[in-house]
């Protein structure tokens, strides 16, 4: 079974660089923690075929951020995808979805993939749309939420993890899957398998090589939450006497 | 302004109503509708399933023709659905939103991002689908006159639902929970939890736990777990003890009122976003604390 795992080369955000704004062009990127998982489980399912990654450069500026998103994709590489796409285009660099999910799903129509695996969603937007999104655009049934997948007799099925309920979900293939990190426990690659990833290849795609044209009509701009924490900290004295400051302070802020 | 909520709830129909205009409601049973009537000026009933979200989005997309903006709940299924629903359409969709404004056929909205680091404001040119943050629009909206519609349409879905399983749901309520005592790494042992289940109580609080907890040693259920991937919470005090204060778990904590700490590693994360931190080993200071708190209550 081909399977085209979704990789976000995600925004760093334990290293926000933070001015007036967010220096999103200063931030480094990283693999979305999430897409470890979608990773493990595609290596798990792949068996004599080919696992690709696939991934959309969303944050800029272009030629810096290429290169980092490569070397993200080959940590993925590492843990045993076989090939990965990255689409880098100037029209991709924005907050537009629809943009995002039509190249993913030209690529994923590309490698001719039976299984889209994804995590459920990213660490640095988390709106967790694009799974549906890719599907709809592709046609295919989609499953969210995984938190368990089986694959037998060319139909999918999952344990769908909900706020108050699991359900059993079944759809035949070729379909779409998010999952969550409940799923597995990725793996860490091995020296050997890091120096094999440098052999793998990664092939670069632009809108104009998928041939599509996008038209985004949204724009962000991202300011830092400044929540201010009065930091008082309780260092000196007895347990007894500590727990006593405590109390004084809490009721004094009139929540107990 | 033209403005079509799904799955509806009074939050909802308020959030439409404050942006002016028609606004309709989409349901998916003749109990829904009955449920919604009077505050919309239109009831759309779609007999689908929609816990299959194919055919959801199918009646969505379906409803969605004429209407400026599509509103949701920020649950994971409406989630799902409007995200099958926005591509069929060829529109965006802003998730969590925390507020929104429409002027001259553009949607304003905030919304955190970054792991709730940062604010983004967001500009998206209607219609578009929102999915709004729970908590964030209060008020009634207003009673009007509701005209009831059946919505045409054959629905298909590939999905099968071959089984649903209730998670074990105690009598806890994080998300309304005014005190919440939350444990982490901490604890040595899952008896000792114990400790925080009667801190708690004398408090008339809630138990909270960090994702080690939950999701890896498996000492609480998943309803207590607090975080970006769990729970956001806002209660009036959050008191973490033996939590390091990783960036998912502040992620779900930032809207308390006080946040306070306890752990016996002054350099732990928690401390920079405390407003009250005790370095002090918890095995110490608990016990003591519940024996101060019950004689402070009691009196």
């Amino acid at each position: 079974m081909k399977i085209a795992v979704l990789i976000k080369t995600a925004l760093d955000t334990g290293q926000l660089r933070v001015r007036d704004t967010v220096v999103v062009e200063e931030t480094p990127l990283k693999i979305s923690d999430i897409d470890r998982n979608a990773v493990e489980e595609a290596v798990k399912l792949k068996g004599k075929d080919k696992a690709y990654g696939v991934t959309v450069l969303k944050w800029g500026p272009l030629q810096k951020k290429v290169q980092e998103a490569e070397n993200v994709l080959r940590e993925a590489l590492a843990m045993g995808l076989d090939e990965a796409y990255l689409v880098a285009d100037e029209k991709l660099l924005n907050a537009s979805h629809i943009a995002t999910a039509k190249a993913i799903a030209a690529v994923v129509k590309k490698v001719g993939a039976d299984l889209v695996l994804a995590g459920e969603a990213t660490v640095d937007n988390y709106t967790g749309q694009i799974p549906a999104r890719v599907a709809a655009e592709l046609g295919w049934p989609v499953i969210t939420y995984a938190r368990e997948l089986k694959v037998e007799g060319g139909r999918v099925v999952a344990r769908r993890d909900l706020e108050d309920h699991v359900e059993v979900v079944e759809a035949p293939l070729p379909a779409v899957v998010s999952v969550t990190r409940e799923i597995n426990q990725p793996r860490i690659p091995t020296l050997l398998a890091i120096r094999a990833a440098m052999k793998k290849p990664i092939n670069r795609l632009t809108l104009a090589d998928l041939g599509i044209s996008v038209e985004p009509k949204i724009s962000a701009a991202y300011k830092p939450l400044v929540i201010q924490r009065k930091k008082i900290v309780i260092k000196d004295g007895t347990p007894e006497e500590k727990a006593e400051k405590l109390i004084q302070y809490l009721r004094q802020e009139g929540v107990i | 302004m033209k403005t079509l909520v799904v799955f509806p709830n009074k939050e909802l129909l308020y959030a439409a109503s404050t942006l002016g205009g028609e606004v309709a409601a989409l349901v998916f049973s003749q109990k829904e509708a009955e449920a919604v009537s009077g505050k919309a000026h239109k009831i759309l009933v779609a007999e689908v399933d929609p816990r299959l979200p194919d055919a959801a989005a199918e009646a969505v997309a379906k409803a969605a023709a004429g209407y400026d903006l599509v509103l949701m709940p920020s649950t994971k299924n409406a989630k799902t659905v409007g995200g099958l629903a926005a591509q069929k359409l060829g529109v965006e969709l802003l998730v969590d939103v925390l507020s929104m404004r429409a002027e001259g056929g553009v949607l304003t909205a905030e919304r955190y991002v970054f792991g709730n680091k940062a604010v983004a404001t967001v500009q998206v040119s209607l219609p578009a689908v929102v999915t709004v943050a729970p908590g964030r629009f209060q008020g009634e909206p207003p009673a009007v006159q509701s005209a009831v519609e059946k919505l045409a349409l054959a629905p298909t879905s590939r999905l099968k639902i071959v089984a649903v399983e209730e998670k074990s749901r105690g009598a806890v309520r994080l998300e309304e929970a005014e005190i919440i005592v939350s444990v982490g790494r901490g604890f040595k042992k899952k008896e000792d939890l114990q400790m925080a289940f009667e801190l708690a109580k004398v408090l008339g609080g809630q138990v909270g736990c960090s994702r080690p907890i939950a999701a890896d040693l498996k000492w609480l259920p998943e309803e207590h777990w607090v975080g970006l991937s769990g729970k956001k919470v806002k209660p009036k005090l959050y008191l973490a003890i033996g939590i390091s204060g990783q960036p998912q778990h502040i992620a779900g904590i930032l809207d308390s009122r006080i946040i306070a700490a306890i752990n016996n590693d002054p350099s732990a994360p928690i401390f920079q976003n405390a407003d009250y931190g005790v370095v002090e080993d918890l095995y110490k200071i608990v016990p003591i604390l519940i024996n101060k708190i019950s004689k402070l209550k009691g009196g």
